[in-house]
């Protein structure tokens, strides 16, 4: 065939790299809906759930019988089954209907109903949903601070520059998986001197991350991942019985936790029983409800790739965030893993999370460029900060971060580096030079640092888990240093762990340590002129709005 | 069917129990500090609303937590730990705020803060699939209940040897 000008052109437009796929229900690749989801249904006996989603109780798997015994709000759970879907669906975007109204619905659903309501609604719909159904009045954003090599020094600049910026949460993982320990402290130096209060976290295998934790390394756990079959669940070396046990030992310890799944994860492990991807999803949610966590980081995540190849992906994305909501859990909602070549498309992944506004709308953002971002790239990074302050501007939109000027980058990235060089002296952990921490101030990539004693910083690492270091250890290295502000921060998160008030859902703290939560801080959107909005907020919308890029009329050339 | 209504008891206990936790149940750990007292949202956040009463592991008041006393030695990480009682007050709170739910992992994080790390990582490696025989939980049960009066959590992995042993996840299953 001759080859028409404009199709040929089109080809080779980035959007054609991208994957798409026919629904092929029998290996999940069906984003809704699939011909072998059952039918929602519930039948309670004496208090307690004996069919669920066309199920007898003797039927059950694991997953089943955890969420029938802890999950579902029994007592209104066979009203609400018998309400329409489509009435439990209108609730959540009419504005005469409160957030807590809709809970007393939505608390009671099985998963074949949550996910029939779900159905029901289209992109916008859900948008509204979000707005009313977030947990925290305020919308909040969560970075990746990692780079390819984990230098320490550019981890520790590149966590205070992105807790500057705004980030309420900061995730961490390694290159190399013995590295933890020193990237979690880097990570805490780091943020801690970029702003009070940000909470972080190191991404690594699930006994490892709680030991962190428990050692004051890190101040919340987010990995700790769930799926909607009993086969995934146990090649994930799990069971509901042994997660809800872990969310336990980590509230044990102070610590803030919340699970982690995504639609597309059971079609990856191979075992998505024919399954739709928001029927498993909706499974997920509910052990994670089960298991008394205050939150859940969904939306696809590493496996976004699966449901955005099939039709009504990204709707299925925003569903199952919007689903966790109505579980009253924080959500925590993805638009993490990198998917597309189009820049369009890129952007369409966040609007509905960006527009609807969650208490995290990424988990993460990459604070690193994506070629040192070790948990394969996200779908934002550090150059697109300027493209997302435009967005907020243009919108009145938050997106939980603002702009920052070049010269406050420089001094707070090169006080963590300094921070951690003196804490790295006073633990007797490999030197930093003079050198490095000067590289690290001005550093975009990990090529702008001098290159480390890989083995040696590997070695020390080790050390420090055996030789017991946490962070009072931490805190004498800085107090000895003489920088009391970082020390007094890392102090007063230890402090925080000791009251707990982080444990409560959706909960992040402000620069003076004042925690905000779903409890005192709750989403009280109900409508117009009710909620969070970022254009009434004056100081945040000043840090928006006047940035370094606005031209001011008065300096027009008439 | 016997099987299905002993669990059936069993749930509904620890549920109800959860539900009146604070007001004092025989499952609830001792609550020297709470004194039987219900915490609730208006008490929220306890760092600005109570901070007098929330105390350190080794009975330290928060403000007696300071940079000089670190420096001196005179904390210690031990120090910096949530205590069973601290616990209870946020299960209050969750409780209060509709959350039963995370009200009860917060009761059963109560009974945790005893144990030691290493054991508490034993443990939860015993209850992740194929690791552990029926025995071997019931004996993790038995330990929570009689070494740490941990009865919900004993209670938890009396539970999973029951549906490990009917779902196929107990050692020599795969």
């Amino acid at each position: 065939m001759k080859r028409q000008k404009r199709f040929e052109k089109l080809e080779q437009r980035p959007i054609n790299k991208d994957v798409i796929v026919k629904e092929w229900p029998e290996e999940g690749f069906v984003a809704m809906k699939s011909p072998n989801d059952p039918e929602p249904s519930v039948k309670v006996e004496n208090g307690i759930i004996t069919e669920m989603d066309g199920k007898k109780r003797e039927d059950f798997d694991l997953i089943d019988m955890y969420i029938a015994n802890y999950g579902i709000n029994i007592e209104n759970a066979e009203k609400v089954m018998a309400t329409d879907s489509a009435k439990i669906a209108k609730m959540l975007i009419d504005p005469n209907v409160s957030h807590k109204e809709v809970l007393k619905y939505t608390t009671a659903m099985t998963p074949a109903k949550g996910q029939d309501v779900i159905c029901q609604l289209d992109f916008g719909e859900m948008i509204m949903g979000a707005k009313k159904m977030r947990e925290r009045r305020k919308p909040a954003n969560q970075s990746h601070v990692t780079n390819y090599i984990d230098n320490p020094v550019e981890l520790a600049a590149d966590a205070a520059e992105a807790a500057l910026r705004g980030f309420a949460e900061e995730e961490t993982t390694t290159a190399v998986s013995r590295d933890a320990p020193f990237n979690a402290l880097s990570v805490l130096v780091g943020s801690q001197t970029g702003r009070p209060g940000v909470l972080h976290q190191c991404s690594v295998d699930e006994a490892t991350e709680l030991q962190l934790g428990m050692r004051g390394l890190t101040s919340y756990a987010e990995t700790i991942s769930v799926y909607g079959t009993d086969r995934s669940f146990t090649d994930g070396d799990d069971t509901p019985w042994s997660k809800g046990f872990l969310a336990s030992c980590y509230a044990s310890r102070g610590i803030k936790m919340r699970f982690t799944s995504g639609s597309g994860s059971e079609v990856l492990m191979g075992y998505p029983e024919g399954k739709s991807m928001l029927y498993l999803e909706a499974r997920c949610i509910l052990l994670s409800k089960a298991s008394g966590v205050q939150g859940l980081q969904n939306g696809s995540l590493s496996c976004i790739s699966i449901p955005t190849a099939v039709p009504n992906g990204l709707r299925e994305v925003l569903g199952e965030n919007l689903l966790c909501m109505m579980y009253d859990l924080e959500a925590a909602t993805g638009s993490d893993q990198s998917f597309s070549h189009s820049s369009m498309r890129r952007t369409w992944r966040f609007m509905g999370q960006f527009i609807g506004g969650t208490d995290f709308i990424c988990s993460g953002f990459g604070a690193e460029p994506n070629p040192d971002n070790t948990f394969a790239g996200s779908n934002e990074d550090v150059y697109d900060y300027d493209d997302i302050h435009f967005l907020s501007r243009d919108y009145g939109q938050s997106f939980g971060i603002h702009s920052i000027k070049e010269e406050d980058a420089i001094n707070v990235r090169r006080k963590a580096a300094k921070s951690l060089q003196i804490v790295f002296k006073g633990l007797g952990l490999p030197a930093i030079t003079d050198e490095e921490v000067e590289a690290a101030t001005y550093a975009d990539v990990h090529e702008d640092m001098p290159k480390r004693d890989k083995v040696a910083d590997m070695k020390a690492a080790q050390d420090m888990m055996d030789r017991g270091i946490t962070a009072v250890d931490v805190i004498k290295a800085l107090v000895d240093g003489d920088v009391k502000d970082v020390a007094e921060a890392i102090l007063n998160l230890q402090k925080q762990k000791v009251v707990g008030d982080y444990l409560q859902t959706s909960a992040i703290f402000d620069d003076k340590w004042h925690v905000e939560s779903a409890v005192n801080e709750g989403n009280d959107y109900q409508g117009p002129g009710t909620g969070y909005r970022l254009y009434d907020d004056p100081e945040e919308w000043k840090k928006v709005t006047d940035i370094p890029q606005v031209i001011d009329p008065e300096h027009f050339d008439m | 069917m016997s099987d299905i209504n002993d669990l059936v008891a069993n749930i509904l206990k620890q549920v109800n129990n959860s539900d009146t936790a604070s007001t004092g149940s025989t499952n609830s750990s001792s609550t020297s500090v709470s004194d039987g007292k219900q915490y609730g949202v208006k008490d929220y956040p306890l760092y600005e609303k109570h901070r007098d009463i929330i105390r350190t592991p080794s009975g330290k008041a928060l403000n007696d937590v300071t940079l000089d006393d670190i420096q001196n030695n005179r904390v210690d990480r031990k120090d910096l730990r949530i205590t069973a009682e601290a616990l209870k007050m946020q299960g209050d709170v969750a409780g209060d705020a509709g959350r039963k739910t995370l009200q009860m992992n917060f009761d059963r994080a109560a009974e945790l803060t005893k144990i030691p790390d290493d054991r508490l990582l034993e443990m939860y490696n015993a209850l992740r699939p194929y690791r552990s025989s029926k025995d071997e939980l019931l004996s993790i049960a038995n330990e929570l209940r009689t070494k740490y009066d941990a009865n919900i959590c004993a209670a938890w992995f009396e539970e999973a040897a029951k549906y490990y042993e009917s779902r196929k996840k107990l050692k020599g299953d795969k």
